[in-house]
């Protein structure tokens, strides 16, 4: 009996882990556009006064670009927000920086800083803003579209992150506002670190098997392997009873 | 390699039923007193030993060559995105919508460069496998409804190769198919 | 000593197992046939058939090694006679339901029935819920026939005796027949691949119910698909081997084999491999991790020292030099371990992942699965079936037509089996009802295979019809006997 209590905790516990880690990703199969395609080599007025192009920019460390304009009363400023509290975790920066982007022509340098201020990252290293002349092609080798709204006077757009790696190509998108998990993929694979395989958004996580856990790299056993583990577990209880249960009856050999 | 193997296994074959033979046929020849091998825990030991090295060998020669690890630290020039359903194969540079999926009509691939093929399913499992142009299996994946598998290979020759499915997916598998020009 | 009523249970099961073997026989030449384009049926029929022959076989063969365990068994304890009737009904129930799905109801998913196949309607309605029942009867029955031989052994051995652990330690005072021992190890294996087939029915019965509430993650189906599928595809050799072990000796007239630490030791980790091992199904799905893909092929070679270095070594000894009483029992062991070795090494090869990477789902497998069954494990049980039929038979002329039964058994098998060989290595793909153009060979070779299978099948009629004679004699004859 105590062995059948351990056993329902244990399973109760995988699934409770397992439905907070289930996750809304928004999207379906855009983000699978452009990848190992070359971005556009636009150049950039970088903050700083720095006037690299992209690529030149990318050389030197892997970009996560993150497009956005300031005027914007919607997606653009929690979408900021909630990447630099998924990144403020992280100790290791090295690895690539964050270029923010804007995709509205009226933005200027100071459009910029001021954004960058209300961040509280004007001094980070790791943190990036920019404007630059050649937004449309941009936009177009990333795949991205945003549409404007005269009415409301703001543009309707997703809200996009674009990995590039260390030779200019991109390795992996990511539309709306996605979790911690999502955002150490496309990390891992600006730095071209290849997974053979990969899970598509939107799919219900709650039996699979095993989750890809991109912090660590490894694959984190999900409530599907206790399905597994489970006839083998059960078998093991029932030879262990059974055998409790008949020793009565032995006849001495 | 498939030439290699089936001269392997015959051979191996071969050799289990020559010994199986040589045993068979020792034993009628043995008299009353014969007493069999003189020392066969010695000899048992021996055995499974060399047994043992050999497929330790095999192991750590052939696990670190497996498909999952195929040009793993290169970038691909191109990708092409693979829905398979029942029954055909939509094949496209651009993602495949699942709600309104089409494909290209034919696809061009470059020779000696690396090309990633992103394998999914639309219903059920499919398999995606690649034919050379004398008709002989030269790599594959499955195509699994929910996930993608990426298959990333070089094509050495300029030619037509065909693609066939090879997981069981109902009645018209057998026609399942779909091919690639390499230029 | 066993009972008349378990004498005519197990002919009962022999004469239902050869029926049925005959009649698989004939699905698999129907098969063969067709992709020689000699017969034009509709695909959909082919995958009935397919679907047909895949169940039945593994259902015949694995009761055929239940029903020598459960005979042999009475020799060391009382093994229940009601467990194995219900065995018996439900066995026949299931195939019942099962051809009733696949030639009534047109189901024809394939015996492993990959997720989500069988919910993709292309037949009748009802063939779906039939076809996934029948597996569920069938597993229920024998899921009460291996528990309840399990239990009688843990009331006779406790259970670390059952599995010889005494013989890891020097000089064990008491000695587990390694009849047992295998035995124990085997039914452990089999409930435990048996109780993954119910967690499968039941991840169906919630989706199929659900309404399109629930839906099934395909990764983990496949896994438990394969868990059962290739674990009591497995699992049945075993059975046969315990046959061997108890049997090999006595009809050689030699003494019988003791177990020792090294025979306890290679059953033991048999147990642990044979459960891992099926991860070698998923090795074409990169969606597995990648530690889980080595451990399948680790687990698939080591499966294969015990068995090797064990059971196949302990046979070779055992009739190397030695003066043996070779009957057709013995010659049918013998030439099983043979086929048993063989097939295994096709296994082995497919199963260095880089092989499979230009092997899996082609011929090569049912290749390799064809050798040890045809000529392993199909061997194993028949040599139980003639020993057992001459027991109680007052005549003696029980080696008539041995050569030829042989020799058309092993001229047909070998040459069935290697037109599937061949295709394997000419990359010709499995579960194709037609070949395309770009195989040239493959209908030729579908044909020569055809004509192989049928002088095997001669082989089979003969067995059939001198196993069953005997064994109909002793199903009626009178209690008093
Ligand atoms: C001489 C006798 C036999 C013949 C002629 C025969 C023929 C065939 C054929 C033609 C196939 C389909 C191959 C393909 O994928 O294209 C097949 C599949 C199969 N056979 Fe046999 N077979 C024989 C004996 C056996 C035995 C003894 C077993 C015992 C377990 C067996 C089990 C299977 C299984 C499990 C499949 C796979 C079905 C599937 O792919 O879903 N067969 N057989
Ligand atoms: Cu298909």
């Amino acid at each position: 009996m105590f062995k059948h209590f351990i056993f329902i905790i244990i399973a109760l516990s995988f699934f409770f882990t397992q439905l907070a880690g289930a996750q809304i990703a928004s999207t379906g199969f855009e983000e699978e556009n452009n990848i190992y395609e070359k971005v556009y080599d636009a150049k950039l007025n970088l903050n700083n006064g720095d006037n690299r192009t992209l690529t030149q920019l990318c050389a030197s460390k892997p970009v996560i670009l993150a497009l956005i304009f300031t005027r914007c009363s919607g997606i653009c400023n929690p979408f900021l927000v909630q990447l630099k509290e998924n990144l403020q975790f992280k100790t290791d920066t090295d690895n690539f920086s964050v270029l923010v982007l804007s995709f509205d022509p009226r933005d200027t340098r100071e459009d910029m800083v001021n954004l960058s201020k209300s961040l509280n990252l004007e001094n980070n290293k790791q943190w990036l803003f920019a404007t630059t002349g050649d937004i449309e092609k941009l936009n177009l080798s990333v795949g991205f579209n945003p549409v404007w709204d005269s009415i409301r006077s703001q543009y309707d757009h997703d809200a996009l992150l674009v990995g590039i790696n260390k030779e200019g190509y991109i390795t992996k998108k990511l539309i709306g506002i996605r979790n911690k998990s999502d955002l150490e993929l496309l990390i891992r694979s600006v730095n071209d670190v290849f997974s053979p395989s990969y899970r598509l958004p939107n799919k219900n996580r709650l039996f699979s098997c095993f989750n890809y856990n991109p912090e660590t790299g490894k694959n984190t056993p999900g409530l599907g392997l206790l399905f597994l583990t489970l006839p083998a577990v059960i078998t093991l209880l029932l030879l262990l009873g059974i055998s409790y249960t008949v020793r009565h009856k032995r006849i001495l050999i | 390699m498939q030439n290699s193997i089936l001269i392997l296994f015959l051979v191996l074959a071969g050799m289990s039923a020559l010994v199986f033979t040589f045993v068979y046929l020792s034993s009628k020849k043995a008299g009353k007193d014969e007493q069999g091998i003189p020392n066969p825990l010695k000899t048992r030991f021996w055995f499974l030993l060399i047994l043992f090295v050999i497929l330790g060998i095999f192991a750590s020669v052939t696990i670190p060559r497996s498909p999952y690890f195929l040009f793993a630290d290169e970038t691909p020039v191109r990708v092409i995105h693979v829905s398979a359903m029942q029954f055909a194969f939509l094949m496209s540079d651009k993602a495949i919508d699942p709600k309104n999926p089409v494909g290209e009509a034919s696809i061009e691939l470059p020779a000696n460069k690396l090309v990633e093929f992103r394998v999914t399913s639309l219903d059920v499992n499919h398999g995606f496998a690649i034919y050379d142009q004398s008709n002989r299996l030269i790599a594959q994946t499955q195509a699994m409804p929910g996930y993608v598998n990426r298959l990333r290979w070089k094509f050495k020759e300029p030619g037509n190769y065909t693609i066939l499915c090879l997981e069981y997916c109902g009645m018209a598998h057998q026609v399942m198919r779909a091919s690639l020009t390499i230029k | 000593m066993e009972t008349i009523k378990l004498r005519k249970i197990t002919s009962l099961w022999i004469i239902t197992v050869l029926f049925l073997f005959i009649v698989n026989i004939v699905l698999g030449i129907i098969m063969r046939l067709n992709q020689g384009e000699i017969l034009h049926e509709q695909p959909a029929t082919f995958y009935a058939h397919m679907t047909t022959h895949g169940l039945t076989q593994i259902g015949i063969w694995f009761v055929a090694g239940m029903t020598g365990i459960n005979y042999l068994m009475e020799r060391y304890l009382k093994t229940s006679y009601l467990a194995n009737v219900v065995a018996m009904v439900l066995t026949v129930t299931g195939i019942l339901m099962l051809w009733t799905s696949t030639y009534i109801g047109n189901f024809h998913a394939g015996w492993t029935f990959l997720y989500p196949l069988p919910l993709k309607i292309m037949w009748a309605k009802w063939a779906t819920p039939l076809f996934l029942g029948s597996i569920l009867v069938m597993g229920v029955g024998w899921l009460t026939w291996s528990v309840s031989m399990m239990t009688q052994i843990l009331k006779k051995y406790p259970l670390t005796k059952a599995l010889a652990w005494q013989h890891f330690r020097k000089n064990p005072t008491i000695q587990t027949p390694p009849f047992i021992l295998i035995s124990m190890i085997t039914l452990i294996g089999i409930i435990t691949c048996l109780l993954g087939a119910v967690l499968l029915l039941a991840m169906y019965a919630a989706e199929y119910f659900s309404n399109g509430a629930f839906v099934n993650d395909a990764l983990l189906m496949k896994n438990l698909t394969y868990f059962f599928g290739h674990t009591i595809a497995n699992e049945m050799l075993y059975l046969g081997l315990a046959v061997i072990y108890e049997l090999f000796p006595e009809v050689g007239g030699r003494p019988k084999w003791k177990a020792t630490w090294y025979v306890a030791l290679a059953w033991n980790c048999t147990l642990v491999f044979i459960l891992t091992a099926f991860f070698h199904h998923l090795y074409m799905d990169f969606v597995q991790p990648v530690g889980f893909q080595i451990v399948g092929q680790i687990a698939s070679y080591m499966a294969s020292l015990p068995a090797a270095g064990v059971t196949v070594f302990s046979v070779l000894v055992a009739v190397y030099r030695t003066s043996i009483k070779w009957s057709l029992t013995n010659l049918l062991f013998f030439i099983g371990v043979a086929g048993w070795v063989i097939g295994g090494l096709g296994a082995v090869i497919d199963v260095t992942i880089t092989n499979n990477f230009v092997l899996h789902n082609t011929l090569w497998v049912p290749a390799h699965f064809h050798t040890y069954n045809a000529l392993g494990n199909v061997l194993f049980s028949l040599a139980f079936f003639h020993w057992f039929s001459i027991q109680f038979s007052e005549k003696t002329d029980f080696e008539k037509l041995t050569k030829l039964k042989l020799t058309l058994l092993l001229i047909g098998g070998i040459g069935f089996l290697l037109a599937f060989y061949i295709g394997g290595a000419e990359s010709m793909p499995r579960r194709y009802s037609n070949y395309p153009a770009e195989f040239p060979m493959a209908a030729p070779l579908a044909i020569g295979a055809a004509v192989f299978a049928t002088i095997y099948l001669a082989a089979i009629l003969i067995f059939f019809f001198q196993i069953s004679k005997r064994c109909l004699n002793i199903l009626f004859s009178s209690s008093s006997h």
